[in-house]
């Protein structure tokens, strides 16, 4: 005698079976069974007890929020001054002629890429996301080399040094660029 | 498990302020039902309990964009099975995931009487997935599909081997009642 499947037991469950499913399980006493013991098992499932954590995760979920904000303070900070000091050097810069021109179209090219690179890296929106350890290892190394370099930006507000500034920004653009080959590969790596 | 978790509005906006106590309070309300969903689905601890961390660094991340449409711990549970499945997905990857361990290895043998949830985490991770967010968590095939990124029909014959294993492991009589059933 054919016999239900398991698929039409949970077909059945969910109201969905077949018309003969249905009929069938109506006078087979060992489909009921096998019925009857599937809502015993779902039954019994949703009554195990709850599995607690064996160790409180808050402490490094919160070292991982201030990490994070206290990051973001700072590339804001850096950025601002960054922003002033950039101003303040095409302002000299526009008035010399001669190796400040090429200096100039060097900054600009490099400031330029980094822009690119910022808006590139808005497409991964990492911050909804979440890496692997290692993946956020490198992600925070990266970010942190980043911050130091805008940091030293931000100084040079006080003395203009436009090779050094030219170097600065082009080392930036150099990370900018692993940063966001690290957000990539994570986004193609989790089919995003 | 059946989770009726109410937080107050007013904790989820202090939260969503960037209130520190709010997340931790959050964290509290949620910490172990998200660790049992994902300890569930896994078969490794560790693995469930770096769930959890991700899960709430995710929550703590983007509770801005929760807009109150429905309860908080659907949108919280949601978050956490993804993470979840993203694991499996991601250990399939690396390694072929082994096919769930047939009745006789491991000490057990056709007939043997273990418990349920024994018998539960000898399934590979993918049919745990299944069987708990379909029966438990009262996921719809087609949202565990969405969720997977596999077909209803993987999940639908998914959820059916899975049970045909537990009942093999669990019903002495299982070999015995003729037809299929399997």
């Amino acid at each position: 005698m054919m016999h239900c499947t398991m698929e039409d037991l949970g077909a059945l469950r969910a109201g969905e079976g077949s018309v003969w499913a249905r009929r069938h399980i109506t006078t087979c006493a060992s489909c009921q069974k096998e019925l009857e013991a599937l809502y015993q098992r779902v039954a019994q499932l949703k009554a195990l007890p709850a599995l607690r954590p064996p160790r409180d995760r808050w402490p490094a979920v919160k070292a991982v929020i201030r990490a994070e904000r206290s990051r973001k303070r700072r590339t804001w900070r850096a950025w601002t001054g960054s922003l002033a000091a950039a101003a303040v050097l095409a302002g000299i810069l526009l008035m010399q002629p001669g190796q400040s021109g090429q200096l100039y179209a060097e900054l600009s090219t490099a400031k330029q890429q980094s822009a690119t690179l910022e808006d590139s890296l808005q497409q991964y929106d990492i911050d909804g996301r979440v890496l692997s350890g290692h993946a956020a290892a490198v992600v925070a190394d990266l970010e942190d080399r980043i911050s130091a370099i805008d940091g030293s930006l931000a100084q040079q507000r006080q003395d203009v040094q436009d090779a050094q500034l030219v170097r600065l920004w082009q080392q930036r653009v150099g990370l900018m660029r692993q940063l966001v080959n690290a957000r990539a590969t994570r986004a193609r790596y989790v089919g995003l | 498990m059946t989770v009726s978790l109410a937080v107050p509005d007013i904790l989820v906006a202090r939260a969503q302020a960037g209130d520190e106590e709010a997340l931790e309070a959050l964290y509290r309300a949620f910490e172990t039902p998200v660790y049992n969903l994902a300890r569930r689905m896994l078969k490794r601890p560790e693995d469930a309990e770096d769930v959890l961390q991700e899960t709430f660094l995710e929550v703590v991340r983007s509770i801005t964009q929760y807009r109150g449409e429905g309860h908080l711990w659907g949108w919280v549970r949601r978050i956490a099975s993804t993470k979840a499945l993203m694991r499996i997905r991601r250990d399939q990857i690396r390694a072929t995931e082994p096919l769930d361990e047939e009745p006789g290895k491991h000490g057990m043998h056709i007939g043997a009487n273990i418990d349920l949830e024994r018998a539960f985490e000898q399934l590979s991770e993918t049919s745990r997935a299944v069987v708990w967010l379909h029966d438990v968590e009262g996921y719809t095939h087609e949202e565990i599909a969405e969720q997977m990124g596999k077909s209803v029909s993987f999940s639908k014959s998914q959820l059916a081997r899975a049970h045909a294993r537990l009942r093999r492991m669990l019903d002495v009589d299982a070999g015995e009642a003729g037809g299929t059933h399997a």
